[in-house]
């Protein structure tokens, strides 16, 4: 397989300005993205993800490290480098002064496409993403959903080797989230290779081949979302809810079949902990439990074992949930 | 190459679409100006005609400020501000600097027709036109309206970037009034020499190598600065506000 994309060491931090300090929003980031590939960062607000796009579309320009577009150095030479990428961005930049239509034949003007390839191009793309009927619309009379859909139209009208996505899906109903999905699945299964930041754990586990979990500038860990949820002590989850005079963690943690345990910081008031148990089910495990529990004369409120989730996964890795 | 054209197309289009509210935008002030000073005052007898043959070539010039002034800048702060619908542009297959220079030069293209318009509007307006000694040169015109196109664009570029969003309503009172004011148009700068060596530091307005060579351009029986020092202020400004305004349209937009 040949990387698409090759992020190396990349770093960037913003200058001081006159109120505020320098922020150094990535802090050494390297990643390879192989053709055909859907990938993830996935991280919370304020994790570096747009800054970590913007240096790799030349929108923002990298303190050091290196970007590598299929075979083009994007600092050297970013016109050949501009061909090949496309950007769906975080803030929505539609050209509200033309039709819809204009939106997708403007951009192929400025990609040099020939008239005729041009015109087939955007009817193709209207029909693909629904918006024929919307055509000599303006771009701002449509609804949050079609508007993102318009923008992914755009992005593909000069054929990208590389689509990046910066959070396609926030602000979208469920409805018009799935749809996008739906869509990106579609563009996945046709080859393109996909660039996708996201704090939405269900989407990035969902569509992406590969995540990475990136939080503070740097990545904490990059796999396959199966992989990363593998990758947690034991396999599965036991939440506990649960009361005890002397605390329960060491007593659980004797247990076979109990990898870790972690403890919520408080419980609720009323005496009873919230206790995270990362395990590995098998014969007799939840007996042990409840009979650890009890010998401690513990009470149990609640209980209940599941598969982890890459928020379980990115929860462990970072000891916070994500901040939405 | 093809890419600069193709915005410079796409930003002609939509301004032909808008051309009627941009036209208003542009021709009001030389309008009112002529109709107060060159149809209700001589009318009073109170403006002679003198006045009125320094004032045309002026307005022409106040005219493409504006007009290029609001072409450029306007557009630019919206987009700086907030809207990014200039990430588009920046991510077309040109370098940073060609985007800068697209929106200049499509910047002079609507102050250019701003001017030529204003020239025919105002003689319409004018109080017993026949006194007014306006004889176009028609040869030089052109490539003078070009120019001052140009370098209100420029100007705008540089403004436009250079200027924090909240201040941009502060320009007009403080910036482009001024200018319009000191800026010859109701005057000709070879008639300053009575102010002695002060007469150079009106030179510091670009406003005043665009009304002279409007002058020369429509009033050229009227005394004007000597061409060469016209010339080379016009260029000047060009490419020194072009270049300024670039650079700071780079700095602005690649964060
Ligand atoms: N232009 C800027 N100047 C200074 N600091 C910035 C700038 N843009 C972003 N930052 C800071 O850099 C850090 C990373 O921001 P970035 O936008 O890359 O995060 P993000 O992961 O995309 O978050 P979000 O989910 O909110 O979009 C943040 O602390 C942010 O405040
Ligand atoms: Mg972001």
């Amino acid at each position: 397989m040949s990387a698409v994309l090759e992020v190396t060491d990349l770093v960037k931090t913003y200058p001081a300005a006159r109120k505020s300090p320098a922020v150094e929003a990535v802090r050494g980031i390297s990643f390879r993205v192989e053709a055909g590939e859907l990938f993830g960062l996935l991280g919370p607000n304020g994790a570096g993800k747009s800054t970590t796009l913007g240096c790799i579309t030349t929108l923002i320009r990298p303190t050091s490290g290196r970007i590598v577009v299929d075979g083009v150095d994007m600092a050297r030479d970013p016109v050949a480098g501009k061909h090949r990428i496309a950007v769906v961005p975080q803030v929505r930049n539609l050209d509200r002064d033309l039709t819809v239509r204009e939106v997708l034949t403007y951009h192929g003007r400025y990609f040099g496409l020939p008239a005729a390839e041009r015109e087939s191009r955007a009817g193709r793309l209207l029909e693909q993403m629904q918006l024929a009927d919307r055509a000599q619309a303006k771009p701002l009379e449509l609804s949050g959903g079609l508007q993102q859909r318009l923008l992914i139209a755009r992005a593909l009208m000069h054929d990208p080797k590389v689509l990046l996505l910066d959070e396609p899906t926030i602000g979208l109903d469920p409805q018009a989230r799935r749809l996008l999905w739906e869509t990106l699945l579609e563009l996945h299964r046709q080859g393109l290779t996909q660039i996708l930041t996201t704090h939405y754990m269900e989407e990035a586990d969902r569509l992406c081949d590969r995540v990475a979990i990136i939080d503070h500038g740097r990545i904490l860990t990059v796999d396959t979302p199966d992989a990363l949820k593998a990758s947690l002590p034991g396999g599965h989850l036991l939440d506990l809810d649960a009361r005890s005079p002397s605390p329960l963690g060491p007593v659980l943690e004797g247990i076979a079949g109990v990898a870790r345990v972690e403890t919520a910081p408080d419980g609720n008031g009323d005496g009873y902990v919230r206790l995270r148990l990362f395990v590995e089910p098998g014969d007799g495990l939840l007996d042990r439990v409840l009979h650890a529990v009890r010998d401690a004369r513990g009470d149990l409120r609640h209980i209940s074992l599941q598969p982890p989730s890459l928020e379980d996964v990115y929860v462990h890795l970072t000891g916070k949930e994500l901040r939405e | 190459m093809t890419a600069f054209l193709a915005l410079l197309r796409r930003d002609l289009l939509v301004a032909s679409r808008n051309a009627f509210p941009l036209l208003m935008a542009t021709l009001t002030q030389p309008i009112l100006v002529v109709l107060v000073f060159g149809n209700i005052l001589p009318r009073l007898g109170l403006v002679a005609d003198e006045f009125r043959t320094v004032m045309v070539p002026g307005l022409m010039s106040i005219t493409m400020l504006m007009a290029g002034v609001q072409g450029v800048l306007m557009p630019l702060v919206t987009d700086l501000s907030g809207s990014r619908e200039v990430d588009e542009r920046l991510l077309a297959p040109l370098s940073v600097m060609a985007v800068a220079a697209e929106k200049i030069v499509a910047g002079a293209i609507h102050a250019a027709l701003a001017g030529l318009i204003a020239l025919p509007a105002m003689m319409l307006l004018m109080h017993q036109v026949a006194g007014v000694a306006v004889h176009p040169n028609w040869l030089a015109l052109g490539p003078l309206v070009l120019l001052c196109g140009l370098l209100s664009a420029a100007f705008g570029m540089t403004l436009g970037a250079r200027v924090q969003p909240r201040f941009s309503g502060l320009l007009f009172a403080v910036i482009l009034g001024p200018m319009m004011l000191f800026g010859c148009a109701y005057y000709p700068y070879q008639a300053l020499s009575v102010l002695g060596l002060f007469q150079y530091v009106f030179l510091l307005n670009p406003l005043v190598f665009m009304s002279e060579a409007m002058r020369v351009a429509v009033t050229p029986n009227v005394p004007h600065m000597s061409m060469a020092l016209l010339l080379f202020g016009l260029v000047g400004c060009v490419l020194g506000f072009g270049w300024i305004g670039a650079r700071t349209f780079e700095r602005r937009t690649i964060l």
